[in-house]
């Protein structure tokens, strides 16, 4: 019983980050037409800004909202040098490689800066230790879930309610007519730019107390990302959100009770399998695979 | 995007190739008979298994357009399949990577039928996400010697020469990759090469026109596997081991860095992408990560000014030379 709740625990954390980050990779992907395959250094950074944001000796609770700043910001220089000078109205191929440099580009300085090794982040939550009906919980785990159902909850209500979300819908839905409606095109594509790589840098510091920082540990988020982004569809918010946790909780239970040493491989299976059965279902829209 | 494949159907493009063939066995000649340095040497020979990565990964890159992530599986496979042989079969090299690059295409011909309806970035993820099983397999199973790899090889040969020494690893590592350079040529004037260029330009004009491109994607994609095997196969003289790790998306990365620094167009632009993303690094003793940094920053440079890779500035230099010349 008690293994069984820890199980469906660790699915729930483990699928809140997949939601986090699958949410910023259907937003920048909806409205740039770019499958953003840097989105797992942004993860990483988000846990990196934690680790030094924390030896100045910030609380977490200050430091993560400042690390998703920073990653915004980092975002935003991204967009502007690169993204918008080399990917919008270019040839697919050109993206996936300019993207996917850039991952390379970011890990490979990570380990040059701070070197390959897991490094921790504290979180006061950590240390405390939540119990009912004789079932223990670390306080960050469920903090994690918290904050991330808060985040889509309020990003969800966002992009329902408010102008600019509504005029990110359009620009995602047709991107001229927006602009013929007198929608800032470049603004709105900067702001989902913006707004998905911050989400990506949330769940870089979220679970970095879980999971410690290293460089490399946006690869296996990302791509479960891909997987929960092709079955959930652009704009379902809850959509990702429930493909993220129903891919979390596989995941550890998968390795609960089958092998931990080949649960690596089943976020790669998941995907190539999604991809091979339902092509056509990456953000609902059929022409993608098309050039 | 990338200036696809040039024909010469002439008569003087005959002599022309032989021309060039003569000037690789010239450069080759040079190499091998220029050094006494068994580091160069081997390092040369290196470089030309990295080239024959390379130039498989452009097979499909420049070859179709699409970004083949996972070709590193094959290159993998082709280093995986010899050691396996030697070292728990007790197989000879050649036979191993015979087994290697016949094990590749087939694995190839798998991929390749169940994502022929792919493409662009779907295709990328499908490969990109083989590379994390193929690793993860490597990694469990026993006959791959797990996490440590497998290594101590009692005889690295190609029938009489012994790939130990230096200067025979460079020459038969450089006269196969010559080879593969004259096949593909060959391949690129054919039926199948016109094929193949019209797919990359438009594969919509292509299918109208009576080519089928799942077919022709899947030919090249067969085609291109047992060349990075083979490439797998020849870096094994100079790494003496093989780790999970030549399995890691990584190395396609590597190779796609290299043929985006040489250009995506022609065939001598991964070789000569290979070259650089080897010796200068070494030259100027880079660490990895910083030549992973490096390069990756630059191919990003290199994509947003000019994304035919150095070769086409070039190419941007020379009709302004041609008309200062008329004029």
């Amino acid at each position: 019983m008690e293994l069984l709740f820890q199980t469906v625990m660790n699915g729930l954390v483990l699928g809140s980050g997949y939601a986090l980050v699958a949410v910023g990779l259907t937003l920048i992907f909806g409205t740039l037409h770019i499958v953003n395959f840097a989105h797992g250094a942004f993860f990483a950074l988000g846990a990196y800004v934690s680790v030094q944001l924390q030896s100045f000796g910030l609380p977490y609770l200050v430091v993560l909202p400042l690390a998703v700043v920073v990653v915004a910001i980092i975002g935003v220089l991204i967009e502007v040098l690169v993204v918008r000078t080399a990917l919008y109205d270019r040839p697919e191929h050109g993206s996936i490689i300019v993207t996917f440099a850039l991952s390379q580009a970011v890990v490979a300085g990570l380990v040059l800066l701070v070197g390959p090794d897991p490094l921790p982040v504290r979180s006061m939550f950590s240390q405390i230790s939540l119990s009912a009906f004789g079932l223990f919980l670390s306080a960050q785990r469920l903090f994690i879930v918290v904050i991330t159902l808060l985040v889509l909850g309020i990003f969800g209500w966002w992009l329902k309610r408010s102008v600019r979300g509504q005029q990110l819908l359009a620009v995602s839905q047709n991107p001229r007519g927006a602009y013929y409606s007198g929608i800032n095109v470049p603004m709105i594509r900067m702001l989902s730019f913006l707004l998905g790589v911050s989400a990506a840098g949330l769940a870089g510091g979220l679970l970095a107390p879980i999971i410690s920082a290293s460089p490399t540990m946006g690869d296996a988020y990302v791509i479960v990302a891909f997987t929960v982004v092709i079955l959930g569809g652009l704009g379902s918010i809850s959509g990702a959100l429930v493909g993220a946790l129903i891919i979390g909780l596989a995941n550890a239970f998968f390795e609960t009770y089958v092998s931990v040493s080949w649960t690596p491989a089943l976020g790669w299976i998941l995907v190539i399998f999604v991809l091979l059965l339902r092509p056509e279902g990456l953000m609902g829209q059929k022409d993608l695979n098309r050039h | 995007m990338t200036r696809g494949f040039q024909t010469q159907a002439s008569g003087s493009g005959h002599y022309r190739n032989l021309a060039l063939v003569g000037l690789a066995g010239v450069l080759i000649a040079i190499v091998a008979l220029g050094t006494d340095n068994a580091f160069l040497l081997s390092l040369a020979g290196y470089t030309c298994g990295f080239a024959l990565f390379a130039l498989s990964v452009n097979m499909i890159l420049g070859g179709v357009g699409e970004v083949p992530l996972g070709q590193c599986v094959f290159f993998g496979v082709g280093a995986y399949v010899p050691a396996i042989a030697m070292s728990r079969w007790g197989l000879p090299f050649e036979v191993g990577v015979a087994m290697g690059m016949a094990a590749a295409a087939v694995l190839a011909f798998a991929i390749g039928w169940l994502t022929r309806g792919l493409t662009g970035a779907y295709f990328s993820i499908v490969t990109w996400g083989l590379t994390g099983v193929a690793m993860v397999v490597a990694l469990n199973l026993d006959i791959t010697g797990g996490p440590l790899g497998l290594f101590g090889f009692s005889r690295l040969a190609v029938g009489p020469f012994n790939l130990t020494d230096p200067r025979v690893y460079f020459l038969v590592a450089s006269i196969t990759l010559l080879v593969v350079l004259i096949f593909l040529a060959h391949v690129r004037t054919s039926r199948f090469g016109h094929a193949l260029e019209s797919i990359r330009q438009s594969p919509h004009l292509a299918q109208s026109l009576g080519i089928s491109v799942p077919l022709e994607k899947l030919k090249i994609l067969v085609l291109s596997a047992p060349v990075a095997a083979l490439g797998g196969a020849l870096v094994l003289p100079y790494t003496q081991i093989v780790t999970p790790e030549v399995l890691s998306v990584m190395r396609t990365v590597e190779a796609m860095l290299a043929v985006l620094i040489g250009g995506t167009a022609l065939l001598y632009g991964p070789v000569l992408g290979a070259v650089i993303f080897t010796v200068l690094p070494q030259m100027m003793d880079f660490d990895a990560n910083v030549k992973m940094l490096v390069f990756s920053l630059l191919v990003i440079f290199v994509m947003i000014v000019v994304p035919g890779g150095l070769h086409q500035a070039i190419g941007m230099l020379r009709p302004a030379r041609k008309s200062r010349v008329e004029a």
